[in-house]
This record gives C-alpha cells, structure tokens and sequence, in this order.
C-alpha cells in the first residue's frame, strides 16, 4: 500500500527580486495506517504555505506532492473527484467559511447533495443527525442557527461533521483551535482522535501552539524559516528535543502549572540571539543569500563555524541513543 | 494593609435603544500593590470590559451602571476613579495607571518615528523633551530594547519589538498599576516567554502592581501570584496560582483547569455547553446550567463572592456553609 502522503523536495519561492523561500526543500511522508502528524512552526515558518500545496490550492516551484502514489496535480476529472473526497480541510477561522447568509444546515446539505450520499430527505437527515453526534453537536441547537448565531467552538465542531459526512481519509487542519476557547479545544482534539482510533482518519495538524501537537501525540515535524529542523515521534521530540531551535521553541511553552515555571531567565538576553533584530519587512526567512547556512545559526548557543558554511542535512542523529529512534534533526551536532 | 486598588460593586453593560444589557456584574476586587493578578476566562466573559471600566475607557455603547474603584496614589491617598473628572482623571493616567489594551503593538502611527510617539506623550504630561527623552530611554532599557531604535519607524520592527515599545511607552511615568489585555496572544512563544519575564523584572524593578488579562491558561500558571477566574460576567473563583491550579473550587474552574490539553495519552474533556452571552445570562448562578454538581438553590439564587480562607474566595452555593445547610 503506498504511503498516504508523499512530500518530495517541496520548494515555494515568493518575490520577484528579493526572494523569499517560505518553504525550502521539505520532505515528509505519512503512512498509510491511521496517524496524526502535527506540523509545528512559529509565524512565518511556512507551515501554512505547506498545507495550501498539499491541498492542491497553490503550485509548488519545486517539488512534488503525491498522494495514495499518484501527484496531487494529476489532471482528470476522476482524479479530482478522488482526491477532492477523500482529502478535507479544516481551517482557522470557523466563519469565513460560512456564508453568513444561510443556515448552518446549508453546510451539510450542499455535502450531501454534490457528493450524492443520500438517496431520500429522511436519509439525508439520518446522515447529519449522526454526523454531529460525532461531533458532539445537539442537531436543534445548531441547523436552524445562522452561523453569527453559533460560537467559534460550535461553527468549528460543524465543520468536523461535515468532514465526517465526507469519509474522507486524511484531514489538513490548519490552526483550526486558535479560535476556540480553552474549555472547548480538548473537544475539538478528543474529536480528531476518534475520528483517527474509530474511522480511520488521518490528520495532519498545523499549529503553533505546542502544548496541543503534545495532547494529540503522534509525530511532530518542527519548521523554522521554511524548513524541517527535527522530526520524529511527538513524545520523545517534546520530552528530549534535540535541535536547539526545538529545544528554544520548546522550553518557551507557557506550561499550565504553576510548580513548573520557566527556569532560566531570557529577558536578559540580547535580541539577536532570539532573531529578533528587527530584520527589515521579512520574518528572516531563507533568501538567495542565506539560504547556504544554518538558518538558526544566528540565533543559536551552540554555533559552529560550519554552521555559517553549509546548511545541515535531515538526517538520523549519529550514533542514535534509543530513545531517539526514528528521529531526524538538521544540525550539525549530531553529524 | 490596604489594597492598592479596590473595586466595589462595579457593573457595566451595553446601552441598547431601551435598556442596558449587564456585561459585567456587581465585581468586588482588591488588588494587593506588587502583585501579579491574572484575569482569566472564555471570550464573551466580561474580562476585557472589566479592564476597560477599570480604566475608565468604556466607549458606547458600553456604560457604566455602577460600583466604586479606588485606587491608592503614592501619597497615601485614595481617590475613586469613577468620580474623577476627566481633567482629574488625564493627570493620573500613566503617573499612576496605564493601560495596554488587546492589539495595541498594532496602534503605533506609521508615519512617525518610534521615539517621537513616545516622548510626546510624555511632553503631553509635562515633562521637558529633555526629560521625556531620558525617561524614553530608560524605559526602552526595562524592555531590553536598544535606544537606536528611537529612530526606527513601526514598520521596521517585528511584532514583539512593537510590543516592547508599547509596553516602554505605558510603564515611561513608572505607573502604580498597569493593565494589559492580552499582552502576548498574537506573538510566538519564545518573544511570549521573554516579553512576560520583562514584565515580572518591570513588577520586581519598578514594584509595579500588573492586572494581566488573558484566555490562555499556560501564561497566568507560569507568572501570576493570584488568579480570577470570571465567568459570565462575574467572578467566580479567587486565589493564589497554586491553589487555582491544584485544588480549584467552583465547578467552572475545575472543568477549565480539568480540561486543558497536557500528556499525549491522558485524555481530558471539554466543558460541556456553551457560555452564556449577556443577553441571555441565566438567573440564580450563571454557570448552573453546565454544572454538574448543581443542587437546589442554584438556579435561583444568585450566589456571593465569599472568604473561605483568606485569599481564597468562591462564588458557589457548594461552599456557602448557610445555603449548604439548608439545602
């Protein structure tokens, strides 16, 4: 069976001029048995940009993205049908979605109508009926609703039923807790853990909010500036992460405990070692000139002069410990 | 010992065309000089419009409906902020309070240099350019900025960097108290981690009392000292950090801290239901219809903001000893 994802040597260029390379040779793959892949960065890191190629809603300069093996760009209307079935998107802002014209019930009937999943009314209702029970949603309490009249957790869930009703087998979810509310984020990610252990579904989930790539397990892709710093099982990278951006990034979650406070002070430290020196318009993002090097070389405590030379391979860490199986980090001190 | 701010009573709502519809509901606060108190709860619970009342910053169609906030000025004395004159009240601001409301890395003018927006706020309140430009650069300092950055345009910051100089500007007249709304939702978290030390090292330098205002949970666990936790517009649950985070009392802090995101493998659950908005706020306890411990006189009887211990108050019929009892 081929792998459900294939991301090959993705590069997207923006700019004329003065390029940007807001993503810059990634590769990753997802398999095909049920997973959850969550794609971390901070603003800037290109993680968006990635999902908008997997989507197939922009074209990649370089690179290509298969999936069940065949290029997502393949042309033919079968293939459309296929890919646009099977792959759904959830994304962060749970209105713009909506047409705030309609009922919320439009959502789910639209579904049911192009996609042909019902032959009756009653069994067209008995299909959103259980759709949002997946999802936790009471029907009366939302389909009459306009979508102004639904909070930012119930419009969200709403989009999950209507993924559900698709079957599809993978999801790209993009950012899609930012919006929500504490108390209703654990529903929303209990909910794609269902869909995973109950139906199948893989996901793969972008954010910059690390606490919850932790809750959701699986693996974890870190992205700086366009580019995969470390890879590997989510336990172990957020537990021993091994680049020093991962490590930064990681340390740096607010954890909800209060006994478990930040250690080590960095309100002292110089802005140019946290890569913030005010670099004019862009995010420092890779471009013709620095793309040689280490992007985080200018950030990072534990430089190297090879680091200014060449920029390091994702490869497996040498002389892997076992709790690093699997792993793979882009740095050279573990070359 | 005296809080240094103290509000009573305080309600505030939205003035439709025939009546006011309550926003927030008859707060009682103190808030001890040095600390860090976190405001925390859901969006819609009233905690921005509580913040903004506090400040006396309402705009219509918010009103004021009531309440009294005193704060303690650095002569001993104590004025209500809420029976100040608007001239009366433009001398404080920034001498003893500042505000840094939700977004507010976004309000600087793009057209003028960062340090002329700074200091003429400070020549506004009478100070010498010369003064205004030392005060600027101290301030710039407190926020590890570098002074050069006096002659940069907003444009050519990054976004922490423009929340630097916001906070820099609001703590320039070295300010009693400072609210801030949201201080670091829109930034990444290593520029979140850094910005909120920079702000415990402004409380521990300055002896600055902080009023944080944020939805998200990690942020108060890792630098307040107390916490409240609101709920439709009133507040449900005060205490210490600890005590919030380990042994919360009312049935809506418990299901917020129960239902936060932590180990992979650990299942936790959402809180069931939605929060009430203002127009439709429940009689008796607000939180009744989502609490799963609800007994009798919760849905009618609204319930007090009570003193079990000292610093630990909750308002819910579960530990009233008196409703308890006759229930």
């Amino acid at each position: 069976m081929p792998d459900l994802l294939v991301v090959e040597k993705l590069r997207q260029v923006f700019g004329g001029r003065n390029q940007t390379f807001a993503v810059d040779d990634v590769s990753f793959r997802i398999p095909a048995e049920p997973t959850i892949v969550s794609l971390v960065g901070e603003s800037g890191s290109g993680k968006s940009t990635i999902a908008r190629i997997i989507l197939g809603l922009l074209k990649p300069t370089a690179g290509r993205v298969l999936y069940d093996g065949a290029d997502i760009f393949s042309p033919g209307r079968e293939w459309n049908r296929k890919f646009r079935s099977e792959v759904q998107a959830v994304f962060q802002d749970p209105y713009s979605v909506y047409n705030p014209v309609y009922r919320a019930e439009r959502v789910l009937k639209l579904v049911i109508r192009k996609f042909r999943l019902a032959k009756t009314k009653a069994e067209a209702q008995a299909l959103m009926d259980e759709a949002l029970r997946a999802v936790d949603l009471r029907p009366e309490e939302v389909l009459d609703r306009h979508p102004h009249q639904l909070s930012g957790g119930q419009r969200q869930r709403l989009m999950l039923a209507r993924v559900y009703l698709m079957r599809p087998r993978f999801i790209v979810a993009d950012e899609p807790v930012s919006m929500i509310d504490a108390g209703m984020r654990a529903s929303f990610l209990n909910i794609l853990l269902d869909f995973r252990d109950r139906h199948g579904i893989s996901t793969l989930f972008i954010t910059h909010d690390l606490s919850t790539a932790m809750y959701l397990g699986g693996e974890i892709i870190v992205l700086y500036q366009g580019r995969i710093m470390e890879q590997g099982a989510t336990q172990s990278v957020m537990k021993a992460p091994m680049h020093p951006y991962a490590q930064l990034l990681i340390s740096s979650i607010p954890t909800p405990d209060p006994r478990q406070r930040w250690e080590e002070d960095l309100s002292a430290a110089p802005l140019a070692e946290i890569g913030e020196i005010g670099e004019v318009g862009a995010f420092g993002a890779a471009s013709a000139s620095n793309r040689g090097r280490c992007l985080f070389a200018n950030r990072c405590p534990q430089v190297m002069d090879r680091c200014w030379r060449a920029r390091p391979a994702l490869q497996a860490p040498y002389e892997a410990d076992k709790s690093a199986a699997e792993r793979e980090v882009a740095c050279y001190l573990y070359d | 010992m005296t809080a240094l701010l103290e509000i009573r009573g305080l309600s505030a709502g939205l003035q439709g065309r025939r009546s006011v519809t309550q926003v927030v509901s008859e707060v009682d606060l103190d808030v001890e000089a040095g600390e860090i108190l976190g405001v925390v709860g859901e969006s819609g619970c009233g905690k921005s419009t509580l913040a903004t009342a506090i400040m006396r910053l309402l705009t219509p169609p918010q009103v004021l409906q009531s309440g009294s906030i005193n704060l303690r000025l650095r002569d001993g004395k104590s004025v209500d902020l809420l029976a100040l004159s608007d001239t009366a009240l433009r001398q404080l601001r920034w001498r003893h309070f500042s505000y840094i409301p939700q977004g507010s890395m976004n309000s600087l003018n793009p057209v003028l240099r960062v340090g002329r927006q700074m200091m003429d706020t400070l020549i506004q309140h009478g100070l010498s350019s010369d003064e205004a430009l030392a005060r600027s650069l101290e301030a710039l300092e407190l926020v590890n900025l570098e002074p050069k950055l006096l002659e940069s345009y907003p444009h050519e910051l990054s976004g922490g960097m423009r929340q630097r100089v916001i906070i820099a500007a609001a703590v320039s007249l070295q300010p009693a108290l400072i609210v801030a709304d949201e201080l670091t939702t829109a930034l990444d978290v290593v520029t979140q981690r850094q910005i909120l030390q920079e702000l415990a090292g402004i409380r521990d330098e300055l002896g600055a009392t902080i009023i944080l205002i944020t939805h998200d949970m990690g942020v108060v666990a890792q630098i307040a000292d107390r916490v409240a936790v609101m709920y439709a517009g009133k507040i449900a649950e005060l205490g210490t950090v600890n005590d919030i985070f380990e042994a919360p009392r009312h049935p809506y802090s418990q299901g917020l801290i129960g239902s936060i995101p932590r180990e992979s493998g650990q299942r936790v659950e959402g809180l069931p239901g939605e929060a009430p908005s203002p127009w439709n706020y429940p009689a008796g306890c607000r939180f009744h219809p989502r609490c799963p411990k609800i007994f009798e006189p919760c849905s009618e009887q609204a319930p007090l903001l009570l003193a079990q211990e000292p610093d630990r108050w909750t308002s819910c019929h579960l530990y009233d000893a008196e409703v308890a009892a006759d229930a």
